[in-house]
């Protein structure tokens, strides 16, 4: 194995890690320096991907008022021309701050015991919300967003840990898939409020979304 | 309802683009470095899109199709504006929100660190790490060998280990 061997592996490692061909992939099975060299750059990928998902909620609410003023009117005048009444839907902004939230407790998603009815009772007590799953919930805490207390829960099902958040005080339209921060998500009308229901691993979340909605009681 | 493109109704391509736009806000931020210009790109790029939509075969190549349009706005915007240079110091500055601390400092140092990259390194990188794109389709769309993709793309992240602590590999010719 030459220097030159281990510079041509370096230069497609450090340009495409998750895209070697197969003649790196047979480099590395034989060169621990190489391997080591990959490991590091993937490390610092997954890395890079966290610092390019910046919080877009960040960006909105730092937007001047008399901006916001032109930036609707101007997605006015697209809807106009465009004739998709999706644009006038604000709720991606709520799904961004609902991911920026779930993403400051990514402790929680690693959760495995099990909790008692009675600490899942004392967070719906304090957020005035009766909530009867029978899906194992393996973190319970009452939030505080948007000046509430809103339960959040991590509960576990076939398809992964998932989380859900019962906002009592958030009325949405209509069923909104969203993608934020690395998050795969939806939020349905519940009664007066709403659910989220958000997973990491990239697994459709409505199943379980439509069972929450219908085990929540405001 | 009218088909948009084959098996893409307008519903179905309403939430794709609803699915897609906070990643599509975050590709133009990147690419202009100011918010109000990845703004009013993403805008133009949603029109756009909107107007294009049969031209979008299949909807799983929605993803690559709307960065390419974003990209293609971003340069036009550019060029009808004359928009001015962007100077990373008065970012800085004036507290970008890209750039805002968040309880993890070596990420905000890293976001700063991708910020200050040229843009000839900046771009095929968040084409690939944020687009999800490969370097034959980054090749394409900034009309250059794969050769030099790779180049550039092992320069920016040559760069960026020694903001995450590692040692920077020996450069390539």
């Amino acid at each position: 194995m030459s220097a030159a061997d281990c510079r041509h592996a370096r230069l497609h490692i450090g340009a495409a890690p998750r895209e070697l061909p197969a003649e790196i992939a047979q480099h590395l099975a034989g060169c621990a320096e190489c391997s080591r060299f990959r490991d590091e750059t993937l490390s610092l990928d997954a890395r890079l991907r966290s610092a390019l998902e910046v919080p877009l909620p960040r960006f909105r609410e730092r937007a001047p008022p008399a901006r916001r003023l032109a930036l609707a009117a101007s997605v006015v005048l697209a809807l106009l021309v465009a004739g998709g009444a999706w644009l006038l839907n604000p709720k991606p902004a709520l799904a961004g701050e609902i991911a920026e939230h779930v993403a400051e407790e990514a402790g929680s998603w690693d959760k495995q015991q099990v909790l008692s009815p009675a600490d899942i009772n004392a967070v719906l007590q304090q957020a005035g919300v009766r909530f009867d799953t029978s899906l194992p919930v393996v973190y319970a805490m009452a939030c505080p967003f948007h000046g509430r207390h809103v339960p959040h829960f991590v509960v576990q099902t076939p398809d992964g840990p998932m989380t859900v958040m019962l906002l009592a005080h958030e009325k949405v339209s209509g069923r909104t898939e969203f993608s934020e921060q690395g998050f795969r998500g939806v939020l349905l009308p519940a009664g007066e409020g709403s659910v989220a229901v958000l997973t990491r691993n990239g697994a459709a979340p409505d199943e379980v979304a439509g069972k929450i909605v219908g085990a929540v009681h405001w | 309802m009218k088909p948009a493109s084959h098996g893409t109704t307008a519903a179905a391509f309403t939430r794709l683009l609803e699915m897609l736009q906070p990643d599509l806000l975050r590709f133009a931020c990147w690419l202009a470095r100011d918010r109000s210009v990845a703004e009013d790109v993403v805008q133009e790029t949603l029109i756009r899109a909107w107007k294009s939509r049969e031209e979008l075969k299949d909807p799983a190549a929605a993803r690559p199709w709307l960065f390419t349009i974003v990209r293609r706005e971003h340069a036009r915007l550019f060029e009808r504006k004359r928009l001015p240079l962007v100077d990373i110091d008065s970012i800085e500055a004036l507290g970008d929100p890209a750039l805002a601390t968040e309880g993890d400092a070596g990420l905000d140092d890293l976001r700063r660190a991708i910020m200050q990259l040229p843009d000839e390194y900046r771009e095929p990188l968040v084409l690939q790490v944020l687009g999800g794109f490969t370097t034959a389709e980054i090749a394409s769309q900034l009309q250059l060998t794969q050769a030099a993709v790779l180049t550039r793309l092992f320069r920016a992240r040559n760069r960026l280990r020694t903001i995450y602590g590692l040692a920077p590999a020996e450069d390539v010719e």
